[in-house]
């Protein structure tokens, strides 16, 4: 919108912006900064949400003499994905240009882990109360499939007296075994730094993505040349990427009573589990990407633009994913049955094999795209082509255009529409059928490849969607987009796609906000006013990292924009109060809040909080502060000496993980006092229970796994009353402060039973500016926090493997992590930080603060692992 | 090769018919014009599809993450 908004507003300015933004051009690949190449600070949130699975009409009965045929949908949590991403583009000079960008994906839910006929009972049903399916990874179900002459598996009708199988009934269509993936957070940091000439640039791009099971690391060169006047662009790119899978093999499949994990004995590793007699075992592999791509973009007329592009890219190691199973059946002829053997030839025994892909793998991308400008309503239609071809067989074919129509006010509008089809890569197949049950025996009668991943099946994915931008005042652009994806067989173009028990439907919800840098000091500077706008925060001294509502906005209509992060974690050995504990005091104390011996406890436990600080003041003394937040953390624990606990029964199977959005907070800061360079503020608001706090451990062996513990849940689950006061003062080069700050939960539990506890926090702080741009503080804090009011409602669930077994309440009660009393105490700690405040040029007023929060002294409520410490990171910017 | 050959010469013939100069370009400089006028999303979307998808994710070699759900 920036160059319509100066078009309108400032005559000579929109005339200079238009020919610097002419004279960059076709520098196509910077994105929508094209016009002025400005400074950026984005964030966006995205929310990716699919379908309930479809499980196929089936006996959804354990009755076999009494099938009830249903259509039935997976009753588990289906896949949500929630993303967060903080983008940077910076012009460190005018010829040297930095990008920066920060990703963090965490999801949840059941997604499909194999393939198997209907009958077959991939999908048992688990829990109390749910009548209809549920799933487990249940791959040793026991019951038969039969097959006809074909080899194609039918339905049975049985004698009621005898129970043998009289007549066939139908197809016996295949169905997705569903299982839920534990929680896991994905980050990635990557970067890229470029130098321009006038008619070429150089750019080095790097970054590192990591969650627990895949880590990669990832490089690459880009070249740009301009010619004819910059009309035509050609970019030239090689990437490499190298990464790492270390999946956990479900347990169920390890012991191979439930599955078998084909020719992979080399792609194993096996390590002991701290105070148990069990192991985890890991798929681990290594897979290298090279990669090159030219593009071309060209200007075709003064209204349009084309691109055309190749890319190839050659992978090789370990391209299998690791939690796809293969199911096989060996065909057992039926003897001696009534029924006509067309119709039911064969019984069946079956067993699922991880899958196999091959080692190598080569792709060719070839695109093509045309961006025409429409005169009669300023629109631009973006309209895009790719083909893809690799050597597994796989051809696909997306289409793709764009309508992005300015509306004025600085609203624009963006309808889009896509479609995507595939071909199947040449070794995938729903299930796999063997003549003989003795060839499921061993993985040498496999095909050396076999996969039944929906991904590399044939189908076609239609989906459509809409994007609304807005620009403020100021620079600051919003935008908001919604997708709707599905994805069916019956789509497939040029193919038979595959049958719809692989269909399924995705949305795809975002949110994003822009601070466009350079021109809000643009907007500033043509304002007439000063500068010391970008100095705001300058009304007092900087204050530590850690913080909270500090700063207050002392100008009608001023806006602060801040991003803070805040990792924890606790480590090393158990304690009561202040005491270091020994493992038998917490076995026969530690979880007497569910009157039972502790079995577990943790190891370690980290945090990880981002939190989006968004501030505007209507008036001088009113600042108003919307602050969204995002959490992840990871638990591992261990079993307490002289206890063997069991890897599967003590929720000791995994690392226990969760992530998403966390609480959300909404506060009003009211000046009380300002002068003789001193502020007195006070802070009320509330907090909103955004964050989830029903969160489940994943099933192992088909048993449920209960809430996981109060400390990984992601919010507080009550609305919540936060009031703060702050004081703060500052005399030449030295800054001091002091803060109270409490939080009232205001329900007496929340959704899932339980409160946590009121906490009340007191700070003081003093800081020295040791030179103009750098401070140091010291900080002390105090906190006290009450424990866990209530417990976990209980919750009902499967207890055995194979059996609807249920147990009316299977939370997990034996750590000490799972007592509610076991939360809280009082909490001295030390913070040193150190704050940067750009002073001058165009990022002036820009702060970058850290601080370190140094444990003390502790005294907790019950039995608690020792805090290890606190990191606090912020960058404020106030204009 | 040879579908790539033929779009470098439609290409050529493109460049040799268009003489838009630099001064004629302000409405090529509109953000709506920008190849990819909503790059973040496009990164998000675009990271959907890769993970749901098994091709046409493009060459770049870009970290992405595994996809293994």
């Amino acid at each position: 919108m920036e160059a319509d908004v100066a078009v309108i507003d400032k005559k000579p300015v929109a005339l200079q912006a238009l020919t610097a933004a002419a004279l960059l051009l076709p520098g196509l690949n910077s994105g929508p900064a094209l016009a002025a190449e400005d400074d950026e600070f984005s964030f966006q949130y995205g929310h990716y949400q699919e379908s309930d699975r479809n499980l196929g009409s089936g006996n959804s009965s354990q009755d076999i003499l009494n099938p009830v045929t249903t259509n039935i949908k997976s009753n588990l949590p289906p896949i949500t994905v929630d993303s967060l991403q903080a983008h940077s583009k910076l012009r460190l000079t005018d010829r040297i240009k930095f990008e920066v960008n920060f990703i963090q994906d965490s999801w949840s839910g059941a997604t499909p882990i194999s393939t198997a006929p209907s009958s077959w009972g991939g999908n048992n049903f688990t829990r109390l109360g749910e009548t209809i399916s549920g799933a487990s990874p249940y791959f040793a179900t026991g019951k038969p499939v039969y097959f006809d002459a074909n080899r194609k598996p039918v339905n049975t009708i049985r004698d009621p007296n005898t129970l043998d199988v009289i007549a066939a009934e139908g197809i016996n269509s295949p169905v997705h075994t569903m299982a839920m993936a534990s929680p896991e957070t994905r980050q990635e940091g990557n970067f890229k730094l470029s130098y321009e000439w006038d008619d070429a640039a150089l750019s080095a791009r790097g970054g590192i993505s990591s969650e627990p099971d895949f880590q990669s690391r990832f490089t690459g060169l880009g070249l740009k040349l301009d010619f004819n006047q910059k009309r035509t662009t050609l970019d030239i790119g090689a990437s490499y990427s190298n990464a790492y899978t270390r999946a956990l093999i479900a347990s169920d499949i390890i012991n191979g009573q439930y599955g078998k994990t084909s020719n992979f004995d080399n792609h194993k590793v096996t390590e002991d589990i701290v105070g148990s007699s069990n192991q985890r075992t890991y798929f681990t592999g290594s897979r290298e990407e090279w990669g090159g791509n030219v593009n071309l973009t060209q200007v075709v007329t003064a209204q349009s633009l084309f691109n055309t592009g190749v890319g190839f890219t050659h992978s090789a190691g370990y391209l299998e994913n690791p939690y796809k199973y293969v199911t096989t059946f060996g065909l057992i002829p039926v003897v001696g049955s009534t029924c006509d053997p067309s119709e039911i030839m064969y019984c069946s025994a079956a067993v699922t094999w991880s899958e196999q892909r091959p080692d190598n793998r080569n792709q060719v991308n070839l695109s093509a795209g045309w961006v025409q400008h429409i005169p009669l309503v300023d629109a631009a239609l973006h309209l895009d082509y790719n083909f893809f071809h690799d050597d597994w067989d796989i051809n696909a074919h997306t289409f793709s255009g764009d309508w992005v129509q300015p509306l004025g006010s600085g609203w624009s509008v963006t309808p889009r529409i896509r479609y995507y089809s595939q071909s199947a890569a040449d070794f995938y197949t729903p299930y796999l059928v063997f003549d003989n049950p003795n060839q499921l025996d061993s993985y040498q009668f496999l095909p050396s490849n076999f996969s039944s991943d929906q991904r590399l099946s044939a189908y076609g994915a239609l989906s459509g969607g809409l994007t609304i931008s807005k620009q403020l005042a100021k620079g600051i652009r919003l935008d908001a987009g919604i997708e709707y994806y599905t994805h069916q067989g019956s789509l497939a173009m040029g193919v038979d796609g595959e049958d719809s028990f692989a269909d399924f439907s995705y949305y795809l919800a975002n949110g994003s906000l822009n601070v466009n840098i350079a021109q809000l000091g643009r907007s500033l500077t043509e304002g007439g006013e000063h500068a010391h706008h970008h100095h705001a925060a300058q009304h007092g001294a900087p204050l530590p990292a850690g913080v909270m509502f500090g700063h207050m906005l002392h100008e009608a209509d001023a806006v602060m924009v801040g991003y803070r992060y805040m990792y924890s974690r606790e480590h090393g050995h158990l304690q009561n109060g202040s005491q270091e504990v020994s493992d038998q005091t917490v076995i026969a104390q530690g979880c007497n809040d569910s009157n039972v011996t502790c079995r577990t406890a943790p190891m370690y436990m980290d945090m990880h909080m981002h939190m989006l600080d968004l501030m505007y003041a209507p008036t001088d003394w009113l600042n108003l502060m919307l602050m969204p937040q995002f959490m992840n953390m990871d638990m591992d624990s261990r079993g307490l000496a002289g206890i063997d606990a069991s890897e599967h029964a003590d929720h000791l199977h995994d690392v226990h993980s969760t992530g998403g959005i966390a609480d959300t907070g909404i506060y009003a800061m009211f000046k009380a006092f300002q002068g003789y360079g001193q502020n007195l503020h006070v802070t009320l608001g509330v907090s909103a229970p955004t964050g989830d706090t029903a969160i489940e451990m994943s099933r192992v062996h088909g048993a449920d796994g209960g809430y996981t513990h109060y400390g990984m849940q992601l919010g507080s689950g009550t609305w919540d009353f936060k009031p703060s006061l702050t004081y703060s003062g500052k005399l030449d080069d030295w800054g001091w402060g002091a803060q109270v700050s409490g939080t009232k939960r205001m329900q007496s539990q929340n959704d899932s039973g339980y409160a946590l506890g009121d906490n009340l926090q007191t700070t003081a702080w003093g800081s020295y500016s040791m030179l103009d741009w750098l401070t140091a503080s010291v900080r002390g804090i105090y906190t006290t926090q009450n424990s866990i009011r209530g417990r976990f409602n209980p919750l009902a669930g499967n207890i055995e493997h194979g059996q609807p077994t249920v147990s009316p309440d299977v939370n997990p009660k034996q750590s000490t992590a799972d007592q509610p009393g076991n939360y809280g105490g009082q909490f001295w700690d030390l913070g040193l930080g150190l704050n940067a405040t750009i002073p001058d040029g165009k990022f002036a007023g820009h702060q970058f603060s850290v601080e370190w929060l140094q444990p003390m002294m502790e005294n907790v409520n019950g039995y608690q692992l020792e805090r290890y410490g606190t990191l606090n990171a912020t960058w404020i910017y106030m204009f | 090769m040879k579908l790539l050959f033929t779009l470098f010469l439609l290409t050529s013939i493109c460049c040799g018919c268009a003489e838009v100069k630099p001064w004629e370009r302000g409405i090529l400089a509109k953000p709506h014009m920008a190849p990819d006028p909503h790059p973040l999303q496009s990164e998000l979307r675009g990271h959907t599809y890769s993970s749901r998808e098994a091709g046409g994710a493009g060459a770049t070699g870009s970290g992405g993450g595994c996809g293994c759900y």
